[in-house]
């Protein structure tokens, strides 16, 4: 049991890295210039801030709600289904343009480099195939990282732990603006055609979230362009809705896993939650794998036929060898245990880099050129492994899309080339489905040691591109290897078919790195059309995660923090009952009088030391003696508002005739308000007076000081509030508690630790 | 029910048929005999009476289907290795389906007296006419044998013909420059014959490649991408005596080059890594001190002065 300041000494020690800066403050030296640390992982950046997802019910707001009658009710609904049938063709479309155009300009690549190779095979010079393909790969690579790294640094990643934080309540910049969304699809093509060891899979969740931010808001502010509809939903909490549906109409295209979808919104982003919504959702998903399909379908060739409800298409698994006994499920789960190490071990390297990373590759330039050495060695590494290998096999009868002959006879082809020279999913599909014996395996343990490691490069960089295929494809090899291990041992018993044990291996794997659980279990069982493999697939996913959250915690998780964003979990660190509301809070705190004089709240507003977004409103009241009682509560974006249109007292009285502020004003700014710099306040208007009464929210939450942190934070995050007010037994405020301040707690490997804040 | 009831007077008359034939010879048959017997009955006259089992017409469309599935499996048997299914069978399947469907033919109208689809396709469980027929099909579709045929299916086109005269050219080639050479010849001296026939089977390879090519392209996406079974069974038997038995496609392998680039580029990194840790400025975080209550000895005074 610490007293508090004995813990808040300790949450400092702990903090300490290596490193001489910190010393200082260990040893409370001067602590008012700013230390300069080296980045870490923990520390809590400033840039990133929360959302709103509390509706400010002020005055306006409830006027205006009282002015909707019923039926106009209704039309809000009906409309929120139309923009979620629009979500779902439109992520659907994107899914189809990503998917033809990757597969017609990969088709390309390879058959330039296959030509290439098989004129030089007879000529002797394949170092000169091997440079072209290099260079083709760095080449493409390039356009990718440079529209990433210099036009929208957001759009790296597979934009699942972006989507994350928005979902919880954290306000990424830039992430769901319509740039982002054509860097990403741009970036995405790029690098899957670069042959960068990527998937196109995680990036159409951050895609199909944009495309519902973009639709629920009738404009785009990036087009200026503004289609005066749907202004009803323009705020946090409605957006956030259309967020999450987009995110699951993503998934459903991704993986054609509707139901997979949903879940994948409701395990990341669910604590605001309702059936209604869940339903409407649901709705979302379907309508996107269904265009998808369709679509897809008119592509190739069968109109009718309605065969690709996803990106990536797992293939059927319904003869009776892929069928499972009761015996084989032990296998099963120490498959699990391996795929929890392996994906420990790849999140520990990950870590490692990705903090090289953001410490001394930070320059734009810097990035493009590490993208292209990545390009370049993949190729590189893919032609040695074909170039080495003695592993041929016969041409006919295999299902190869380019085979590649090289060394082999003729009429036979060089198995490792199937693995290497092929798109992520492709290759994972032949790991399914290829007939046993199809790779030797020498050829298997090799490709997935290379996979490994060129995936865990590659993830991190600055292209933007999904870890999910990666990570099945390795998973998929292993297990493939395993399974044919098996069958040695078992002298070739009929069950030991390689294919199944490949898709478990899949499973351990990718649940191995990104530790999700309900949703990933859905989304693989929707992917194999089979219903029967979701008992062993949870079984291996479950024993992946507790194995893996053993060493380390998930690649999505393990990168929020590396970027220092507030993320709020779903509870309080288990020890965190000794901590109160006094502790935790920011204080003092800037209070606003209800009738504030303009200049001062220009200048609060224009003080860059102090970066506040919401501010509590206090009785004005010019005698001392009585204490000024907590009156409401006023965000920055309706201060600007209000002074951008200069709702002044003094002016109020001498027209009569002005108009009377609306909440459509309000909206029409939101969500980029206007910097307090461009906006000109004169001398004179400096000295008039701002009424805030009927604009600040009259009803805050607020907490008493004695609270417990746990009981705080779960008032916070279940409400996703942004600002809670701490007041005193007289409703005198003496504190704030953010987003930040409740986020610094987390439970380390010592117990309980306290991140620090940061300018990044 | 119906046909059941009038067939039950029948069968004191069937036994009748057989007991003299039995009863004469006093001896036990052996087994094959009796068969024989029954098969003589059955094609004489059928069943004795009236039996309305089987009509004539339905009889001799069934004993013709017989003899073509006969003749089709012998073929197809005879011609499995080195496989020309599809050159010498196909008049044979023609045949066969031709037949099949002047026995379904009448499946619509099934009011017609001579309903022989009924009587032979549908009225026992096994169905073997059905079986057969599936399974011939079904054999002909992975062959992909329609592949190599003209388009109404009278004889080989013309790019196959073309295929096979090539063929047959190269095996030729090859049988008379093994011929020509020593008696003596060491399994690893075929020299003669890959830098003679080199040009047939360079022929033969683009070819099959152009097959392919046309094929893939032209295909409808139900068929798959495969040519008929012969020509490329033809072409593997090639490829594989070409480079597995005479050993003549060596690849020139440039192991130095390959090395040499693989190692720069991969040496790249390793470069790039480095001068980047020893020559880029660390990113260095600046650390913000949280407005918080510091010690207890101000909690103290927040509380002294407000009770």
């Amino acid at each position: 049991q610490f007293t508090p300041s004995s813990f808040l000494r300790i949450g400092q020690l702990s903090n300490v890295d290596l490193n001489e800066d910190i010393r200082e403050l260990e040893t409370e030296l001067p602590r008012q210039h700013p230390n300069e640390i080296p980045h870490n992982e923990k520390l809590l950046s400033l840039k990133y801030e929360s959302l709103d997802y509390d509706n400010s019910e002020n005055q306006l707001f409830l006027e205006e709600e009282r002015r909707i009658n019923h039926t106009a009710f209704r039309t809000v609904e009906i409309k929120r289904w139309v923009i979620c049938a629009m979500i779902g063709i439109l992520t659907g479309l994107v899914a189809c343009f990503i998917d033809i155009v990757v597969e017609n300009l990969a088709g390309l690549k390879y058959r330039v480099v296959k030509g290439n190779i098989d004129k030089f095979t007879e000529k002797g010079g394949l170092s000169f195939s091997l440079l072209l393909w290099a260079t083709l790969n760095a080449s493409v690579v390039m356009v990718g990282s440079v529209i990433v790294a210099f036009i929208e640094p957001v759009a790296a990643g597979s934009g699942i732990p972006q989507i994350k934080c928005y979902l919880n309540g954290v306000k990424i910049p830039h992430v769901v603006r319509l740039k982002t969304l054509v860097i990403k699809v741009c970036g995405v093509i790029l690098s899957v055609v670069g042959g960068l060891a990527v998937g196109k899979e995680g990036p159409m969740i951050h895609s199909g979230a944009v495309i519902a931010a973009g639709i629920s808001q009738g404009r785009s502010t990036s087009l200026k362009r503004d289609f005066k509809i749907f202004e009803y939903f323009r705020r946090d909490t409605e957006k956030r809705d259309f967020v999450s549906a987009g995110a699951a109409a993503g998934v459903s295209a991704a993986f054609g896993a509707p139901v997979g979808g949903v879940l994948f919104s409701l395990e990341e982003g669910a604590s605001f939650w309702n059936q209604f919504l869940t339903w409407r959702i649901f709705f979302a998903s379907m309508i996107s794998t269904f265009t998808l399909n369709s679509v897809l379908s008119v592509y190739h060739g069968n109109a009718w036929d309605l065969s690709s409800p996803g990106l990536i298409n797992f293939g059927r698994f319904d003869n009776e060898k892929m069928g499972y006994t009761i015996q084989e499920i032990p296998i099963f789960i120490f498959m699990g245990v391996v795929g929890g190490i392996l994906g420990a071990l790849f999140n520990a390297l990950n870590y490692w880099l990705t903090m090289f990373r953001i410490r001394y590759i930070h320059r734009p330039c810097l990035q493009v050129v590490e993208a292209m050495l990545v390009a370049a060695v993949t190729a590189t590494v893919g032609f040695v492994m074909i170039y080495c290998s003695r592993d041929c096999q016969p041409i006919q009868g295999s299902t190869v899309a380019y085979p590649l002959q090289l060394f082999c006879a003729d009429g036979e082809y060089n198995s490792m080339a199937t693995a290497f020279f092929n798109t992520p999913e492709k290759s994972v599909v032949n790991l399914f489905h290829d007939p046993p014996g199809s790779y030797n395996p020498m050829t298997l343990g090799m490709f997935t040691l290379m996979y490994f490691f060129l995936a865990c490069w590659t993830y991190g960089l600055t292209v933007s591109a999904g870890v999910f295929i990666p990570s099945l494809l390795i998973g998929a090899a292993w297990g493939r290897l395993f399974g044919i291990s098996l069958s040695y041992l078992t002298k070739g018993s009929i069950w030991a078919d390689p294919g199944k044990y490949a898709l478990m291996g899949a499973a351990a794997q990718l649940g191995g790195i990104v530790r999700m659980t309900l949703s990933l279990t859905v989304i693989m069982m929707e992917a194999t059309g089979n219903v029967t493999y979701g008992f062993p697939i949870m079984l291996v996913l479950m024993t992946a995660k507790i194995v893996g959250d053993y060493f380390v915690e998930g690649l999505y998780d393990m990168h929020i923090q590396l970027q220092s964003v507030p993320f709020l979990h779903w509870e309080a660190p288990v020890t965190s009952h000794s901590l109160t509301a006094r502790e935790v809070m920011s204080t003092p705190v800037t209070c606003l009088r209800r009738i504030e004089r303009v200049g001062t709240v220009v200048d609060i507003l224009s003080d860059t030391s102090s970066n506040h977004n919401g501010f509590p409103v206090v009785e004005s009241n010019p005698d001392t003696t009585q204490v000024a009682g907590l009156r409401g509560l006023i965000l920055r974006s309706q201060l600007i508002v209000l002074l951008k249109h200069k709702v002044f007292v003094e002016r109020a009285n001498l027209s009569l005739v002005q108009r009377r502020l609306k909440l459509k004003d309000f909206r029409d700014a939101y969500p980029r308000f206007p910097p307090i710099q461009s906006i000109h306040v004169s001398q004179d208007e400096r000295e008039c007076m701002i009424d805030l009464s009927e604009f600040m929210n009259p009803s805050p939450y607020t907490v008493p000081q004695e609270a417990s942190l746990p009981r705080v934070f779960k008032l916070f995050r279940a409400l996703g509030l942004r600002h809670l007010v701490v007041v005193d037994n007289r409703n005198e405020v003496v504190g704030m508690v953010t987003r930040k301040d409740l986020a610094r707690y987390r439970l380390g490997k010592e117990g309980l630790e306290e991140l620090s804040l940061a300018q990044t | 029910m119906a046909p059941v009831r009038c067939l039950l007077p029948l069968l004191p008359a069937l036994a009748l048929a057989l007991g003299p034939a039995a009863g004469e010879l006093r001896r036990p048959l052996a087994l094959g005999e009796a068969e024989e017997l029954w098969e003589e009955l059955w094609d004489a006259e059928g069943l004795p009476g009236d039996l309305p089992e089987l009509e004539p017409e339905c009889r001799r469309l069934l004993a013709a289907f017989a003899e073509g599935s006969a003749t089709l499996t012998g073929c197809l048997g005879r011609r499995a290795r080195p496989v020309r299914l599809c050159q010498d069978c196909h008049r044979h399947y023609r045949r066969l389906l031709a037949q099949y469907g002047s026995i379904a033919r009448a499946i619509g109208n099934s009011s017609e007296s001579h309903n022989c689809a009924k009587s032979i396709l549908t009225s026992d469980r096994l169905q073997i006419v059905v079986t057969l027929s599936e399974f011939f099909n079904e054999t002909w579709e992975t062959a992909n044998c329609a592949n190599c045929l003209k388009n109404s299916s009278e004889g080989l086109s013309n790019s196959t013909v073309e295929f096979l005269d090539l063929f047959n050219k190269s095996l030729t080639c090859f049988e008379h420059n093994l011929q020509g050479q020593a008696i003596d010849l060491s399994p690893n001296n075929y020299t003669e014959v890959c830098k003679n026939c080199n040009e047939t089977y360079k022929m033969l390879n683009e070819l099959y490649n152009n097959l392919q090519r046309m094929n893939r392209q032209g295909g409808e996406s139900g068929h798959s991408a495969h040519l008929c079974i012969d020509v490329e069974d033809a072409m593997n038997i090639t490829r594989k005596l070409w480079s597995r038995t005479f050993n003549c496609s060596v690849p020139c392998s440039d192991t130095v080059p390959v090395i040499a680039v693989s190692s720069f580029i991969l040496f790249l990194p390793i470069v790039f890594y480095l001068s980047s840790f020893l020559h880029s400025k660390q990113k260095k975080r600046i650390l913000i001190l949280p407005k918080r209550i510091q010690s207890n000895a101000s909690l103290v005074n927040i509380q002294e002065k407000y009770s």
